[in-house]
């Protein structure tokens, strides 16, 4: 079961990604926290696409059978590409009078998925994730 | 769950304590949306905000931010908020981004309100 979306880089397309993992987490029996989270994950990872690459991107999103199913999510774009181990590291105390609020999409990310993986070079940056389907958030 | 319009009402309760009630996408859009109703309440004259957020089941780290930005606003005049009704997913979100530092978290409205009644901190 796999689902590959073509999307354009238009306000609000990040919510086309996170309907198609609510549509595919039921389908694959995923609870309602656990689509939430993979949701704001995949829309994180749209954000970062807009914003670092090109005009459109790629979501690919699929269910991984085994001792612990899990949904896969791959958002990849071909922008300049960035270095994942340069973002920001977790701080809350770049929360109150900080400088700035952005920053924040790796750090969900991590938190809100149980396994990530980035690769990024000029051209080609591809955010891998995944979550198993009993792992709430 | 993916609505892109935010959906919001307001409301001035017993002892002026502001009343938001947003459903929808918190996005950079919806956080403005909710940051102006909350600039309207503290400048009609209600100090602290209760911000429900039943109806809100997807966020943003732009959305969020935004929401950073009213507590900042409210607590530099003296004001405080609470929000209620959050998602397990965005509970955990406001937690990694601080704002369980700096506003209360409840389960419910009735909760957040009380909490203003008890010990005047949310």
């Amino acid at each position: 079961m796999e689902v590959v979306l073509h999307l354009p880089a238009v306000p609000n397309v990040e919510l086309v990604a996170a309907k198609a993992v609510e549509t595919l987490g039921e389908a694959m029996g995923m609870d309602r926290d656990g689509i939430e989270a993979v949701s704001v994950a995949v829309v994180e990872a749209c954000l970062n696409a807009m914003e670092h690459g090109g005009s459109s991107f790629v979501v690919r999103l699929a269910g991984e059978d085994g001792v612990s199913p899990r949904m896969r999510v791959e958002v990849e774009d071909q922008g300049r590409g960035f270095d994942p181990d340069a973002c920001p590291p977790d701080d809350s105390t770049r929360v109150h009078g900080c400088v700035s609020k952005r920053g924040w999409g790796l750090i969900l990310i991590r938190e809100l998925m149980d396994d990530v993986q980035i690769s990024s070079r000029p051209g080609l940056t591809r955010v891998r994730m995944w979550k198993e389907l009993e792992n709430a958030p | 769950m993916n609505e892109p319009q935010i959906n919001l009402q307001t409301a001035v309760l017993d002892d002026g304590l502001g009343l938001i009630s947003a459903a929808g996408y918190i996005n950079n859009e919806g956080g403005q949306a909710v940051a102006d109703a909350a600039s309207e309440l503290v400048g009609g004259g209600c100090q602290s905000l209760v911000i429900d957020l039943e109806g809100t089941r997807i966020i943003n780290s732009i959305g969020v931010s935004i929401l950073l930005e009213i507590m900042e606003k409210i607590m530099e005049g003296a004001g405080k908020l609470a929000f209620c009704n959050l998602t397990p997913t965005i509970a955990k979100t406001f937690e990694i981004m601080g704002l369980d530092q700096y506003a209360g978290i409840f389960s419910d409205r009735e909760a957040a309100v009380t909490s203003f009644d008890t010990d005047g901190t949310a």
